[in-house]
């Protein structure tokens, strides 16, 4: 395994600081406990989410490579990003720059005019916090350094859209064995594995939880959670691991809604990933946050004798 | 025998003939039912082009209609007036009346993007649909849909202040769409979380809703963005030939 990602620059995002707090809490007491050295970015700004796109294109690629940019004057060659939508973001900027005369154009004059150097592509590249842990560590590190087995432990994973759609933003992916795939993603299957998780055949890996309309279309929203609830419940699955906090809010708050609003209970628990592997690793439920998510999945855990 | 595909048809373009004698032969009865004759005068020409102006429209002209997008499409599979596929073929041959009947549902896409996976012809839907729906605002035919509403509140945000505060974003757009803020089902969820969460975490997040987070030294690049949104309103009402709109600030 090679470990050139092993002090990467962190981009924790928006979310990351308000609802995700969980998942930010959680990377960061999983990559001390597996010691991976983090900086986080400094004085980042939003990458323009799933919303600034629908105002203009380019201002969110211009947005998202401000932070590249941030990156490498500090003299990093690898951003490392938690959530699906910023990784998404950061991906797209560094593609569209080096793809897209017009991006570019825009991304010079706007950058030049702010008063910071442009991000020119190929210096610095974004991975996910799956493959930040997976090139550090890989599966047989994480083996060997399972304290408390996630056993019994019954998991549907969850990657949500914005890990793998559209592929032409993601060049490393779907390149054989050991790459990631776009139509069936495993990265998060086969850590969760190594911790000791029954992963169970989920066949909506990849499906959208409505996270972009996820308070202006709610109904929409709360039938496409409801969908992965009830398909996760059905496969057997005790936990939906999560890897984005869009998607992972999103599917609280529907699961919540879905209850009051059209008489569906679901009983299946959501965590991130990170909180699983922080909880195989020895770390207690509280040190990765399991007390901030709005699931409430205490019981389950104590029950599978975790955290 | 009915015709077997009148169920394709829509009831107001079926025409059904009580007694029917053609040419000297009476068809009254089972050949009586008639697909009403359109002659369609109204094509939008300039349709196509307009929409290929705004951004995420620009290579629609790509598509060969294979019905890949509509194939995959999430919403389409929870409501099968929702296609992609149909309203880019409207658009290309410039059949408005037709495309305006589901003008209050094409906002609606999730930008899931499997459509645009899908896609042979890197027609890019997903932008499309976008293009679409912003065409459909700026030419008056759908009020600004609530994703676009809560688009704004989001993007103003950020271009304000470099950062967005989720709890702020909720606030603001539950109030510019006139929603009460305490709907059941948010109240019971936070309810769930207060009773768990520390004081201290509490506190945190109580002064991010008054404290904005913010990215430091973020005022020339406001400044530089305002300026391209303007920009970039101004010419895409240009590519519609819509009059200039005063400035709103």
């Amino acid at each position: 395994m090679s470990s050139q990602n092993s002090k990467v620059a962190y981009y924790p995002g928006c979310a990351l600081e308000g609802t995700g707090s969980a998942y930010d809490r959680s990377t960061r007491a999983v990559g001390k406990a597996l010691g991976l050295g983090i900086e986080e970015l400094e004085n980042w700004n939003c990458c323009g989410a799933m919303e600034v796109k629908n105002i203009d294109p380019k201002l969110q690629t211009y947005l998202s490579a401000r932070n590249l940019s941030i990156a490498e004057k500090m003299g990093h060659t690898t951003v490392m990003a938690p959530c699906n939508g910023c990784y998404h973001n950061l991906k797209k900027a560094e593609y569209d720059l080096a793809h897209d005369l017009a991006s570019v154009e825009v991304n010079e004059r706007l950058s030049a005019k702010a008063g910071h150097a442009a991000y020119r592509p190929g210096k610095v590249t974004t991975i996910h916090a799956l493959d930040w842990i997976r090139d550090a560590i890989g599966e047989d590190g994480i083996k060997a350094r399972v304290r408390n087995s996630l056993s019994g432990l019954k998991i549907a994973n969850y990657y949500g859209c914005m890990y793998t759609r559209p592929r032409h933003i993601f060049p490393e992916k779907d390149k054989g064995p050991g790459s990631e795939s776009t139509s069936k993603p495993h990265f998060m299957d086969d850590l969760l594995a190594a911790a000791g998780a029954q992963n169970v055949d989920y066949p909506l890996k990849t499906a959208c939880c409505g996270g972009a309309h996820t308070l202006s279309d709610s109904d929409t929203s709360t039938r496409l959670v409801l969908n992965l609830l009830t398909t996760a419940e059905a496969c057997g699955a005790d936990v939906i691991a999560t890897e984005c906090p869009t998607c992972h809010t999103g599917l609280e708050m529907h699961q919540a809604r879905a209850e009051k609003v059209l008489g569906k209970k679901t009983t299946v628990k959501i965590l991130y990933f990170t909180q699983l592997l922080g909880m195989a690793l020895g770390l207690s439920a509280r040190a990765v946050g399991v007390h901030e998510n709005f699931s409430e999945s205490r019981d389950l855990l104590r029950e599978k004798g975790l955290g | 025998m009915p015709i077997h595909e009148k169920s394709l048809i829509r009831k107001e373009n079926l025409v059904t003939h009580e007694r029917l004698t053609l040419e000297g032969v009476d068809v009254s009865g089972d050949w009586s039912t008639f697909i009403q004759p359109r002659v369609i005068t109204d094509y939008n020409e300039a349709m196509q082009d307009e929409i290929a102006a705004l951004p995420g429209g620009e290579a629609i002209h790509r598509c060969w209609q294979c019905g890949s997008c509509t194939n995959a499409c999430t919403i389409n599979a929870l409501n099968s007036d929702f296609n992609p596929r149909y309203w880019i073929y409207l658009i290309r041959i410039g059949l408005e009346s037709e495309l305006l009947r589901d003008k209050d549902i094409i906002w609606q896409c999730v930008s899931c993007n499997k459509c645009t996976y899908a896609c042979p012809r890197d027609v890019n839907p997903e932008g499309v649909m976008k293009a679409t729906a912003h065409w459909l605002e700026l030419k008056g035919h759908t009020p600004p849909s609530p994703a676009m509403v809560f688009d704004e509140v989001f993007s103003e945000q950020v271009f304000e202040h470099g950062r967005i505060e989720d709890g702020r974003v909720l606030r603001r757009f539950f109030a510019r769409t006139g929603q009460a803020l305490r709907q059941d089902w948010l109240v019971a969820m936070v309810k769930g979380l207060v009773s768990r969460l520390p004081v201290s975490l509490l506190i945190r997040l109580g002064l991010a809703t008054v404290i904005e987070p913010k990215t430091r030294g973020w005022g020339p690049a406001r400044a530089a963005i305002a300026e391209y949104v303007a920009e970039r309103h101004a010419a895409d009402r240009r590519a519609l030939s819509l009059p200039a709109e005063e400035s709103k600030r």
